[in-house]
């Protein structure tokens, strides 16, 4: 079985971020994402997730290497002065790259 | 005034809806697992929401357009004029920075649709009878303040990008948001249906009401409650703040309810309405439009202060204030 490599940026935000980090992903040329909602805690303090709004989504996105380059360079320029947000992103294996 | 104030004291604070709520802050206070999960608070605002808003529009096919656009305007206008008095006392005498005074000032001049749906269910428990569209006044509150606290923002704050967009985007995000748009459509259905569709609802949407708002004003106690702890980091004029705007504004709230004509029940609502600061959609407003601002600031405020002050002392003191100001018409 042949597999390819391939970059997956995780993002963690507030989830009033969730908005302004998809439309970043779509710029970005992201073809795909899945997103889901996490309670956590970090340098803005606890994030209870009582209410919809006061929750913390997690957002992960398997990318081309270059593109996860661009897409990290504009979330630290563009979001990270903005919103609760962390991201990084972790070498995988993919096995129909075309796909992203 | 002080012996008519101690039982409409009593009456509030012995209510279900108001010892639910204490009951919730107590759990949190005292460290308890206590925790509602997320869709049921959403399930229970959708609930109230629309019930309070279909009630409001079947009262409003009732009473007539002609009765309520005036209160209806006076409403709004009030709603855009509260933060451009809030933002220069935040900004001079709480020597706060310019983004976070517009965003606070926002909170204040936008609505709490809870505090006034407490409020409505207070009326009724002390028997005052009360203008039911005053709902329809709840769902112009919320945007204008919201837009004023944006443009404050971006004139007196850092030019970080062109007001036009973020303008026409908060406008957006005001007009559809859950509980405008939820408001908005149950008002509607309610005033299309009228009084037939009101009592093929009454079982659903009257009935099981004072039972749910007791529920959700647990939830309430459990959100606020976990703020308290940021009462230190605002500091100790934003917790004086929380108490005197809320004060003020619901002086100013019964000044326009007398001019425009509402009576004792209309004015406590208007009161409720200029009185009460939003936890939701101005937040949501706010990290988009003005990032800049300080959440800690705002949400404490409105959430950890004048929510918990205006559902327990409040609202009684506005009802007092209102059967003083606000004669009953024949």
């Amino acid at each position: 079985m042949t597999t390819h490599p391939m970059k997956r940026v995780t993002v963690i935000c507030e989830a009033l971020a969730r908005e302004p980090v998809l439309r970043l992903l779509t710029d970005a040329g992201s073809h795909g994402w899945t997103l889901w909602e996490v309670q956590g805690s970090g340098t803005w303090g606890v994030r209870t997730a009582d209410i919809p709004e006061f929750a913390n989504i997690q957002v992960e996105v398997i990318l081309q290497p270059t593109t996860a380059e661009r897409l990290m360079e504009r979330l630290a320029a563009e979001l990270f002065p903005k919103f609760a947000m962390v991201a990084y992103e972790t070498e995988i294996r993919v096995l129909r790259p075309k796909k992203f | 005034m002080l012996t008519e104030l101690l039982p409409a004291l009593a009456a509030n604070l012995l209510s279900p809806a108001v010892l639910f709520f204490i009951l919730g802050v107590i759990a949190t206070v005292v460290g308890s697992d206590l925790r509602f999960p997320e869709p049921l608070y959403l399930g229970l605002t959708i609930y109230l929401l629309v019930a309070i808003g279909f009630k409001g529009g079947v009262a409003l096919s009732d009473a007539g357009l002609a009765r309520v656009w005036l209160p209806g305007l006076a409403a709004m206008a009030l709603g855009a004029l509260i933060p451009l008095w809030l933002f220069p006392v935040l900004r001079y005498v709480g020597r706060l920075p310019a983004v976070d005074a517009a965003a606070i000032s926002a909170h204040y001049g936008s609505v709490s649709a809870v505090t006034f749906i407490a409020a409505t269910n207070y009326l009724r428990q002390v028997g005052q009878p009360f203008p039911e569209y005053a709902s329809a006044f709840l769902a112009v509150m919320e945007a204008p303040a919201i837009l004023v606290g944006v443009v404050l923002g971006k004139v007196a704050g850092p030019r970080t990008e062109a007001v036009g967009p973020v303008l026409r985007r908060s406008l957006h995000e005001a007009i559809t948001g859950r509980s405008v748009l939820l408001l908005v459509g149950a008002l509607i259905a309610g005033w299309a249906t009228g009084k037939k569709g009101g009592d093929a609802t009454a079982g659903f949407f009257v009935t099981p009401f004072q039972g749910v708002l007791a529920l959700f004003l647990l939830e309430m106690g459990l959100v606020a409650a976990r703020r308290f702890a940021d009462l230190r980091r605002v500091g100790a004029f934003l917790v004086v703040f929380g108490i005197a705007a809320p004060l003020l504004n619901a002086c100013l709230g019964i000044l326009l309810a007398r001019w425009v004509g509402l009576g004792p029940g209309g004015g406590t609502l208007m009161a409720v309405l200029a009185a009460s600061a939003s936890y939701i959609a101005a937040p949501a407003a706010m990290r988009l439009s003005l990032p800049e601002a300080n959440p800690t600031l705002y949400l404490t405020s409105s959430l950890a202060i004048t929510f918990p002050f205006n559902i327990t002392l409040g609202l009684p003191l506005y009802f007092e204030l209102a059967r003083q100001f606000c004669p009953s018409t024949p």
